[in-house]
């Protein structure tokens, strides 16, 4: 559908500013359709028959790593940066969670707002120091944060160490929810951050880093400021992945240093937002639930589940470096663009996500 | 009891530098942070076990386990690496993520999960250094990576495939206009990967035990101290390692053993901070 000549084409279409506007209004109609259909499809898998308790308890468990992988993609998609150290902001927002639960009995929603507060104010912190510096060594930097927690976590007294923190049932408004209640709770936290994720891309604080992660000098020479902006999406994405860390602790009631020392744990999540495609809204959604799935499918071979992961990263890497959202999403934006370019747009007015995994350009300072 | 923590440090820190310089030259060569640099580590320690449990001599063993990784460094340079070798850091970062998890799946199937026992011990013989006691075990393996040392100072010094591999590293664009064969010493950067590997793979074997994960401190450290020499310079990281070794043994001494896996955290946030071009700021040389 490669167009010979697009000076020739357009003059032959007549414009249709109308046409256009109306057709792309639709688009975005259907896809929201679509976001309201996966969300639907979520909050009635509990009433299928022969739904149970422990089924939930794992859903939630996959809606938390969604959750968590969302934190990242903020990063490794919108901003081009990468951390290697989320297993810690997850660990923060677990661990902060669980103390208040323990000793002050606080509610669900108080708890997750609490442990998410806490990921992002270290999350602060922690970017002014690494965001300072090329992206190799802030990937080292932030690893070497993820182990410094583990540690942490693992001997200073509070933290019970390997012993775990067992906690209460959860309650919500004083209400204790059982585990399909929790279900819910953390489909709501899902459409949140979505929503969330969805308006901050779009807002203009979105386009300054999705214009910083594209070239940086271009940016900064029309008043974006770099280390601000960059902060700020470190501190959400550190927040995000707190809040999905509180709920990881309190959906299974324990917290302890053997789940939360595992610095491999940060990798996991990064796995998860570059295989499903970190630049598009659903890409955590279908790599968050592919790497937390596939453990689960693969339990008595814990070992191949390891093997079929670096398998699919690596042939993503190769084949559909954007991620599997995008292979899917590929032809109907192909589809979408000729219907607009017959309605008389100008070609390629669409835009498309990078066909790149962390949408970096090959450009001497990123390389 | 100060003099005999420091040396044993910097025996420990070696070790580490073994694994530092390796994560140095692939990175300088390729833009790659190689995180499979521990697994060449792990699988040559397992296939040391296999071997000289099999009766083999240590030598030997040592010889065809080095033979094995640098095999394994070239088959993933031209299996995973090469088809994506022109993407940004990132990519190749992350699929080295995925040869991580493969090399993991893989030494858990056949040698499953558990921590074996290294044949060849540590051996705790006391002996008086310069009016220091510290373990035999210590002494050899300093020998040992200082032996490596001088033999990649000759190389790079000496060797044409020494010296085209620093002109690749200096400028690669140059380098192929000289009619240097950039692929191969790409290829040969994986190969010097895999060699030095499995020699802190063995090495560290009667001190960490065997099992998939036992590289996974080390590789961070070397990390951190190949950060001191800007993910650039080899003598930088060289240092670097034996200073992480030093502090974290007297971190272990004087604070408690808990502290001590913590230390390399610590000193990477104070260099990154204080010097963010590396301990010797050569990496200027070249925008990162």
């Amino acid at each position: 559908m490669a167009l010979k000549n697009p000076k020739a084409r357009a003059s032959a279409v007549v414009h249709d500013r109308a046409a256009v506007a109306a057709l792309k209004s639709r688009f975005a109609v259907q896809n929201f359709y679509l976001v309201v259909f996966f969300f639907a499809l979520l909050l009635l898998t509990p009433l299928v028959p022969g739904f149970k308790g422990w089924m939930a308890g794992q859903a939630s468990l996959v809606i938390v790593y969604i959750i968590a992988a969302q934190g990242v993609s903020i990063l490794s998609g919108y901003t081009g940066l990468v951390s290697v150290g989320h297993g810690g902001f997850l660990a923060i927002g677990a661990y902060a969670a669980a103390l208040l639960t323990k000793y002050f009995a606080v509610d669900l929603v108080l708890a997750v707002v609490t442990g998410a507060v806490a990921a992002g104010f270290v999350g602060m912190l922690m970017g002014l120091i690494f965001l300072r510096l090329a992206g190799p060594f802030m990937a080292i930097g932030t690893l070497g944060f993820a182990f410094f927690v583990g540690t942490v976590v693992n001997n200073v007294p509070i933290f019970e160490g390997r012993e775990g923190i067992s906690l209460p049932a959860n309650r919500i408004f004083g209400v204790v929810i059982g585990d399909i209640g929790f279900y819910y709770a953390s489909v709501v936290f899902l459409a949140l951050v979505t929503l969330f994720i969805f308006s901050l891309v779009r807002s203009s604080v979105g386009r300054a880093l999705k214009a910083l992660r594209d070239s940086e000098k271009a940016a900064q020479s029309c008043g974006v400021n770099r280390l601000s902006y960059r902060t700020l999406a470190f501190t959400v994405s550190a927040t995000i992945t707190g809040a999905a860390g509180a709920l990881n602790g309190l959906v299974v009631h324990y917290v302890s240093a053997e789940v939360y020392s595992d610095i491999w744990y940060s990798v996991d999540i990064l796995v998860a937002a570059v295989v499903g495609g970190s630049a598009m809204l659903m890409g955590p959604i279908v790599g968050g639930a592919f790497v937390a799935l596939l453990p689960f499918f693969l339990e008595t071979f814990a070992d191949f589940s390891f093997i079929l992961k670096g398998v699919v990263l690596i042939a993503v890497l190769m084949f559909a470096p954007a991620g599997i959202c995008d292979v899917v999403a590929r032809p109907i934006r192909a589809y979408r663009r000729r219907r607009l370019e017959r309605a008389g747009a100008a070609p390629g007015e669409s835009a498309a996500t990078p066909r790149r995994p962390f949408g970096l350009a090959d450009q001497q300072g990123d390389a | 009891m100060l003099g005999q923590q420091i040396i044993s440090g910097l025996a420990t820190g070696s070790l580490y530098a073994l694994t530092a310089i390796a994560v140095v030259v692939v990175f300088r060569n390729t833009r790659t942070i190689n995180v499979a640099q521990g697994d060449f580590s792990m699988i040559a320690a397992f296939i040391a076990v296999l071997l000289l449990k099999s009766g083999a001599n240590y030598y030997v063993t040592i010889a065809a386990t080095v033979l094995f990784t640098v095999a394994l460094g070239i088959l993933v340079e031209r299996l995973v690496m090469r088809p994506i070798a022109d993407s940004d850091w990132l990519t190749l970062f992350t699929a080295t993520l995925g040869v991580y998890y493969i090399m993991h799946g893989v030494a858990g199937w056949i040698w499953g999960r558990d921590t074996k026992a290294f044949p060849v011990t540590f051996d705790p013989t006391p002996i008086h250094f310069f009016g220091v006691i510290v373990s035999e075990g210590h002494l050899i393996n300093m020998a040992w990576a200082a032996s490596i040392g001088v033999v990649l100072f000759l190389f790079f010094r000496f060797t044409k495939q020494g010296i085209a591999m620093r002109a690749v590293t200096d400028d690669p664009e140059t380098a192929t206009l000289m009619g240097i064969p950039v692929r191969f010493i790409v290829l040969l950067t994986w190969g010097m990967a895999g060699f030095l590997g499995a020699f802190a793979g063995i090495l560290i074997a009667p001190i960490l035990y065997v099992s998939p994960q036992m590289m996974d401190e080390v590789l961070i450290k070397g990390y951190v101290a190949a950060v001191f020499g800007g993910l650039y310079s080899i003598p930088g990281a060289i240092i670097g390692a034996l200073m992480i070794g030093v502090a974290e043994n007297l971190a272990g001494g004087y604070l408690g053993s808990h502290y001590k896996t913590a230390t390399a955290f610590v000193m990477i946030v104070a260099l990154l901070a204080l010097r963010p071009k590396g301990l010797l700021g050569i990496q200027n040389r070249r925008e990162i």
